[in-house]
């Protein structure tokens, strides 16, 4: 059973077991969305006519008074009958999108580059478009769960994927399943570009400074903003702080030394909370969020980029306004990686 | 909701009615109004000389009741001369709302709000912005909101700092309602700067009228010389002064009002602050419980009976006046849970800040974007703003009300 949602003068067939943020991708019908998860509230429409189920709708997302005047979210509302729909507010990115879509992947590589934490290499049955700093979704094995991987690429690196996962005690998808039997060769489902962690298009690019802070494999999607960023605009200012416990968590580090190379306005600051830096060596101490606002005098017309624990990312807003940087300028990945 | 019966004169028990004094009100009204509501929601009030009405029930039966019509206060009266657009009642009413309407349509203002309001809220911030400092009544929504409709009316040469000047006198003029008991103004002498600034306002105006006159010019007031008038002929000067005053007070001051009172607001919610920076889109929301939590116009509308009427259980013989406190309205218990706490989680009813009925603001939807464009605008340029918690944020006004004054500091 399927019905027709439409948005804009554009309808869209739902399945009935199917997010309408689900259908809406697929089809290539941009609808703004972040999370997936229900918690982040960017992709609230409003049902003009036409019944849902709300299904796993938190009540602190979507109140009982959202509810009543026909607010729905669109990655956790199923169609109950055809419906009318429109977005809230303006569209991320320019409402450019690339259409939500299942593809076969063959595990290129899968490889310890920290403590606890490996570099999974996927190629593409056929290549995926997305944005730089988009995630896709995997699906572990024999369940029906789902977890969201930010994309270190850039956009022009479409066919082989690269994730860096972080391994959780116990954890379905990382310790009894990507660190724990996910070999070279092994097909996997992919779903994805989601989310709306990306830069603005090109031509709506002002070239402002950026800093982009990220909590251990936060760094992932900022590596692909970062190499993105400095390809529009070589000399661009951009300041990349990896916030990590010690230095067994660094990785990448000649990758980054590398990029400080070909563009010397570019600064990578490895940042270790937990253990002093070893003398001779560039990393910091402390937290990252901190040391942007003793880096920084002024943040005015610098665009912001945050990924990690949901503490990192509130103290980085709070850092970046309190340099000054305007707050639609600030950016955060929203998902929240699973605990379980 | 309390209805007993009630006459013109106060009963014994509701002796405290007639020791309400104006500068208690003017201080802080709400505490006389809740009382009010509670014991006498439509009541004789001495000081004022006039019935007051203070729930959101009976201030929207009233407003909205055929067996009532549009009176200026006494002291507005005074103050404005006839005919001011919010004591007017038929063709004269139809006529300068037809006036005044067509500039203030939604699809109208949408052509130009963002260009005429955004280029001023940013020049008035990079006069401070690199300050760490800042009074934002008079720095920034003060001159935002005088400056937008100063422009938009043809008052480009008038000075910022002498539009607020003239809101001011007006208001105070205004609001200068206290009675005797033998029904004369009980301080005469507080008309005097409302006559001064009408005096000045019509030396600036009436050779801009004059020019408008002979070349009409994309103004509102040349609008409303002309618009809808035969060929070669304009409305009288005079006709049209008393709603100048009326956008001169009200139109002027009360957008600054709503912006510093939803900051206020804010600031007493830090969580609800930072959401509103963090994510411009709940800007709007903010500004309705702003506009809520502290009505810049508080009360200062009015309603006559045409015929005797009985509300809420009062009998009132025709031609009996009655004050609308939307303010007080807008802290009706019976409609609101906590009415004094700003909260932009409440559920978003309708409130009574903007009036209802035929003489609801005309500007309902300019002031809302003008409001907004400011907050947004001063959120982009400081996102860092701070309450300066060494001093108390004072409140004033009981017919307009808003801070007087709002310090904040952030880093630089």
């Amino acid at each position: 059973m399927a019905y027709t949602a439409t948005v804009d003068d554009q309808q869209v067939s739902c399945g009935e077991d199917q997010s309408m943020l689900d259908a809406f991708l697929r089809a290539g019908v941009w609808m703004p969305n972040s999370c997936n998860q229900g918690t982040c509230g960017t992709c609230k429409l409003r049902v003009l006519n036409g019944a849902v189920d709300h299904g796993d709708s938190p009540a602190d997302t979507l109140t009982a008074e959202e509810r009543e005047v026909g607010l729905a979210l669109a990655c956790q509302a199923r169609l109950r009958s055809d419906a009318v729909v429109e977005t809230l507010g303006g569209a991320a990115g320019g409402g450019i999108t690339h259409p939500l879509r299942d593809l076969m992947a063959t595990v290129l590589g899968n490889d310890d580059i920290a403590r606890d934490t490996r570099r999974l290499r996927l190629a593409l049955s056929e290549p995926l478009a997305f944005h730089a700093g988009q995630y896709v979704e995997l699906t572990v094995p024999g369940t029906q769960l789902r977890r969201q991987y930010s994309l270190a690429n850039t956009a022009d690196e479409d066919e082989v994927l690269e994730l860096h996962v972080r391994s959780v005690s116990g954890g379905a998808a990382t310790e009894r399943w990507i660190f724990d039997g996910l070999a070279v060769g092994d097909q996997i489902p992919v779903t994805g570009p989601l989310g709306d962690f990306f830069l603005p298009p090109e031509d709506s690019d002002d070239g402002g400074p950026m800093v982009l802070i990220g909590g251990g494999t936060g760094l992932a999607p900022l590596i692909g903003l970062a190499r993105t960023a400095l390809s529009r605009d070589p000399g661009r200012r951009v300041l990349l702080y990896h916030g990590v416990r010690g230095v067994d968590d660094l990785y990448d580090l000649d990758r980054m030394a590398e990029l400080t190379t070909v563009h010397p306005a570019f600064t990578f600051i490895p940042v270790l909370s937990h253990e002093a830096p070893a003398q001779g060596t560039a990393h910091r101490a402390g937290l990252p969020t901190d040391l942007f606002v003793d880096d920084i005098d002024s943040a005015r017309g610098w665009s912001g980029w945050l990924c990690g624990p949901p503490p990192m990312v509130e103290a980085g807003v709070k850092a970046f306004k309190r340099r000054r940087m305007a707050p639609r300028m600030i950016h955060r990945e929203k998902f929240t990686p699973a605990t379980d | 909701m309390t209805t007993t019966s009630e006459t013109a004169t106060p009963t014994p028990d509701r002796a405290w009615i007639a020791k309400i004094t104006m500068s208690e009100l003017e201080r802080n009204p709400y505490k006389a109004y809740e009382r009010l509501r509670q014991e006498a929601p439509l009541a004789f009030v001495p000081v004022l000389g006039s019935y007051v009405a203070s729930t959101a029930d009976i201030c929207r039966q009233i407003a909205t009741s055929p067996d009532f019509e549009a009176v200026i206060t006494p002291a507005g009266g005074r103050t404005f001369g006839h005919p001011a657009i919010i004591g007017v009642n038929g063709d004269i009413h139809s006529d300068l709302r037809g006036m005044v309407e067509p500039q203030l349509q939604p699809v109208e203002v949408d052509k130009w709000v963002d260009d005429l309001v955004r280029p001023i809220a940013r020049r008035y911030l990079e006069a401070f912005e690199a300050d760490g400092q800042a009074d934002i009544v008079t720095q920034f929504a003060e001159p935002v909101s005088v400056r937008s409709l100063g422009d938009l009316l043809g008052l480009q040469d008038v000075s910022s700092d002498k539009l607020r000047q003239w809101f001011g006198q007006l208001s105070r003029s205004f609001t200068n309602a206290a009675m005797t008991e033998d029904g004369e103004f009980a301080n005469p002498d507080g008309f005097v700067e409302g006559d001064v600034a009408r005096a000045e306002i019509q030396a600036a105006v009436d050779p801009l009228i004059d020019r408008w006159i002979e070349e009409p010019a994309e103004t509102a007031i040349s609008h409303w010389l002309h618009d809808g008038m035969p060929p070669g002929r304009t409305r009288d000067r005079q006709y049209i002064y008393p709603t100048i005053y009326v956008y001169l007070l009200g139109a002027m001051q009360e957008p600054g009002h709503g912006i510093a009172s939803t900051l206020v607001g804010l600031f007493s919610e830090p969580e609800q602050m930072e959401e509103v920076v963090d994510d411009p889109t709940l800007i709007p929301r903010a500004i309705s419980e702003g506009m809520r939590w502290t009505s810049p116009i508080w009360s200062a509308t009015a309603r006559i009976s045409k015929v005797p009427v009985t509300i809420a259980g009062v009998d009132l013989p025709a031609n009996t006046p009655v004050i609308l406190s939307y303010g007080s309205a807008n802290h009706d218990t019976g409609v609101y849970d906590a009415p004094t706490r700003y909260d932009i989680k409440r559920p978003q009813l309708p409130h009574l800040a903007f009036g209802a009925g035929n003489h609801a603001c005309a500007g309902i939807y300019y002031a809302n974007h003008v409001m907004r464009i400011a907050l947004e605008e001063l959120f982009e340029a400081i996102p860092n703003l701070e309450r300066n918690a060494s001093t108390d944020v004072e409140f004033w006004g009981w017919g307009f009300r808003g801070p007087t004054s709002l310090p904040v500091t952030w880093e630089v």
